[in-house]
């Protein structure tokens, strides 16, 4: 990057693109280089949007309405293009055919018919649902933005049904349900780090701004907030929750929770920039112009370290996916007719499932992919924002 | 020495107003949630058939204390809880809490620390030696391992452990005893007994500390190691481990010191998570309950307290041992 070289004029022009490129600019530059964190973003990414799309992606409804009477406990359906009848360009399954008779003492038995197949459709019609809708019947407020109606599906078979990840004891796609998890824990998380994130700002903002008294009285609180071991404090918050409460209001009485304890580690960062920054000459000029005391710190000094922010919120993300999928593990965080990672894992520990169902621990792996793709951009993110980084 | 003395006096102070601090936002958070002790109490009663009054209510309340004034409540508690070491009684059970938290609470504490101190005897020494390493394939092996850490959590790798035993052994490792030893008094069969069971919630709480102390004692040795004191000192002829355990490692264990206390909040963190799935009756699985099964405010307040109190003795502690070990701090401490 420093390199002394000739005045070719590539090279000059690069240098002057270097000189006077923008921090975003930089930054971008720095992240790309980092093959792991650019494969981490890649992943990442390709999961936020699997979330985002998961109606459209998944060929069931998640909830008790897209059960599948015939398949409870079902192992995972592998669609295949080859078996001794031949090959087909477009994926089959076997037909799945059950059976009660005095054979099998009256007992529903499922037998596979590797004659009959079924196969793969794309873009197949079912029941409407919408997407980019969002609703909320809070106490306080009532938003609903109805969304676009779509009724088709990426895929289904022509008949019978397909269950790529096998179904749970109440015969739900495990799927379907993994898709629309992803979304509602990112969801919980971007509320939780959002909450976080506001509080943080303003209490080290206004505990580095005005220092003095303000400062040691906010230090400490912030301090006591640090001490305090999180989730038995969620634990002790969640478990109060009336039971009577809808799915919506646990979720935002999770996130809101989770968003109240996770500033101390941000609020004090952002209080030792200020400590140092306010008293360079810039912050002194604006002063001088009449700039007030929340004009500073908006316009001159929270800029001037957007970038640390920024890496500090994707860190602390997968600690909120974390922290939920804790909480709703335990069953003190939300509950079965919301799809959240934490809900699906909560049916694992149940012996019968270790030793017989384990395409229940599919959803675990997708919540393992998750957490380290945001750690490794989380790491990669800093890496880049860190100005010194070349010159080591 | 009265230098240190006094700087000890501060810092007791300073842990005490934290204390004091902490006591209040659990105390408030606890009376905030909806119903008090006396209505949660007399709710039981009606489950169990008895016909109770809103009177009934107010009389339970009073003799409770709960009608008066929350701030009074409050110095009430934390004066019981300082001068007397008294948490007052339990919401549901109606018994005192100290005898419901008892021994529980410092076998689980007892257990985070072995956690913690399994955590930096592997962590310490992989560290060092990773950061010194110039390896990349070691060190990306060492990276994908402390990321595995934080991704894998705790419960999941519980469970596998479990699986694994159940089916290699035929016992699932749950519980801190075995049943013949579950409620005899301590003796020596029965502390051999503890240890054969405790050393897997150890090792599983010590998992994700483990990997996170590796990646700081890692990035704190490679920050030091680039510096040029430990150049000059290469240049004099030290090397290899000497000059390794001479140099940055010392330098680097100031911040490690400084931060055990907030890693003991993460080891606590999840020890209710560990001890539901693996049926421990330290006092991880007694907030759960207190909170999942009977609500009991009183109770959960006080775990957490404890908790907490603990957290910030650490730092006190720890406050006063980097004082007395590290000269730089020494001095800042001697003339500020």
């Amino acid at each position: 990057m420093q390199a002394a070289a000739g005045p070719a004029a590539p090279d000059r022009k690069a240098r002057e693109a270097y000189f006077t490129a923008s921090q975003g600019e930089l930054i971008w530059a720095r992240f790309r280089r980092n093959r792991a964190a650019m494969a981490a973003a890649c992943v990442l990414l390709a999961i936020v949007l699997a979330g985002f799309f998961a109606p459209l992606l998944s060929p069931y409804d998640p909830t008790i309405a897209g059960r599948d009477r015939d398949y409870p406990n079902g192992a995972p359906q592998i669609p295949r293009f080859c078996d001794h009848n031949g090959c087909s360009l477009r994926p089959f399954l076997y037909t799945l055919e059950r059976t009660r008779s005095i054979q099998t003492s009256f007992r529903w038995v499922t037998t596979v018919n590797t004659e009959k197949r079924r196969y793969v459709q794309f873009f197949v019609p079912g029941p409407e649902y919408r997407l980019f809708a969002l609703s909320f019947d809070l106490p306080g407020v009532a938003i609903d933005i109805p969304g676009i109606a779509i009724s088709t599906r990426l895929f289904g078979v022509d008949s019978g049904s397909i269950h790529l990840f096998g179904t749970d004891s109440a015969g739900k796609d495990i799927f379907s349900r993994t898709l629309h998890a992803i979304w509602t824990s990112l969801a919980v998380g971007t509320i939780g780090v959002l909450i976080g994130f506001v509080l943080a700002l303003v209490i080290g903002g206004v505990a580095g701004y005005r220092g003095g008294w303000i400062d040691g009285l906010l230090q400490m609180l912030t301090d006591a907030v640090r001490t305090i071991p999180a989730i038995p404090l969620f634990m002790a918050l969640a478990a109060f929750m009336p039971a009577e409460w809808s799915a919506e209001r646990r979720f935002f009485f999770i996130a809101t929770i989770l968003g109240l304890i996770s500033w101390p580690t941000l609020a004090r960062r952002v209080r030792t920039h200020l400590l140092t920054e306010r008293n360079q000459e810039y912050v002194l000029a604006a002063k001088l112009c009449g700039a007030s005391g929340g004009h500073v710190v908006r316009r001159h000094l929270l800029p001037s370290f957007t970038s640390y922010i920024i890496v500090d919120l994707v860190i602390s993300f997968p600690y909120m996916v974390l922290s939920e999928t804790a909480l709703s593990f335990i069953g003190l965080g939300l509950k079965d007719p919301v799809n959240s990672l934490g809900v699906m894992l909560q049916n694992v520990t149940n012996t019968d499932v270790l030793l017989n169902y384990q395409w229940y621990f599919i959803p675990v792996i997708f919540f393992i992919v998750l957490v380290l793709a945001f750690v490794f951009v989380g790491d990669g993110l800093r890496d880049a924002a860190d100005p010194y980084a070349d010159h080591r | 020495m009265l230098m240190f003395l006094r700087f000890a006096a501060t810092r007791a102070v300073m842990a005490l107003v934290t204390l004091l601090t902490v006591s209040f936002i659990v105390f408030s958070l606890m009376a905030l949630v909806p119903a008090n002790c006396a209505e949660r109490y007399l709710a039981y009663k009606t489950t169990q058939g008895d016909q109770i009054t809103i009177a009934d209510i107010r009389a339970e309340e009073s003799r409770l204390g709960l009608d008066r004034p929350f701030v009074v409540r409050w110095v009430a508690w934390v004066g019981d809880v300082f001068l007397r070491g008294d948490f007052g009684e339990s919401c549901i059970l109606r018994v005192r809490v100290s005898q419901l938290v008892g021994d529980k609470f410092l076998l689980s504490l007892g257990i985070c620390a072995a956690a913690l101190l399994f955590a930096y005897a592997i962590a310490l020494p992989v560290g060092i030696f990773s950061a010194s390493s110039s390896r990349p394939v070691l060190n990306n092996v060492l990276r994908l391992v402390s990321y595995l850490g934080l991704a894998l959590p705790n419960f999941l790798l519980a469970l596998i452990i479990m699986l694994i035993s159940t089916m290699m052994f035929g016992d699932s490792m749950t519980g801190l005893f075995s049943r013949e030893f579950r409620d005899v008094p301590w003796s020596l069969a029965r502390l051999a007994d503890f240890l054969s069971r405790a050393w897997l919630p150890v090792f599983i709480l010590g998992w994700s500390a483990t990997a996170f102390a590796m990646q700081t004692v890692r990035a704190l040795v490679a920050d030091e190691n680039g510096k040029l004191y430990v150049t000059a000192a290469r240049a004099r002829g030290v090397h290899g481990v000497a000059l390794l355990w001479r140099y940055p490692a010392r330098h680097a264990l100031g911040p490690i010191i400084n931060s055990l206390g907030f890693d003991l909040n993460r080891v606590f963190n999840q020890l209710p998570i560990v001890a539901v799935i693996l049926v421990l009756t330290d006092s991880g699985a007694l907030l759960l309950e207190a909170l999942a099964r009977s609500n009991d405010q009183q109770l959960a307040g006080a775990i957490i307290f404890l908790l907490t109190a603990s957290i910030v003795a650490l730092n006190f502690i720890t406050d006063l041992a980097l004082a007395a070990a590290d000269p730089r701090v020494r001095k800042s401490v001697m003339e500020g």
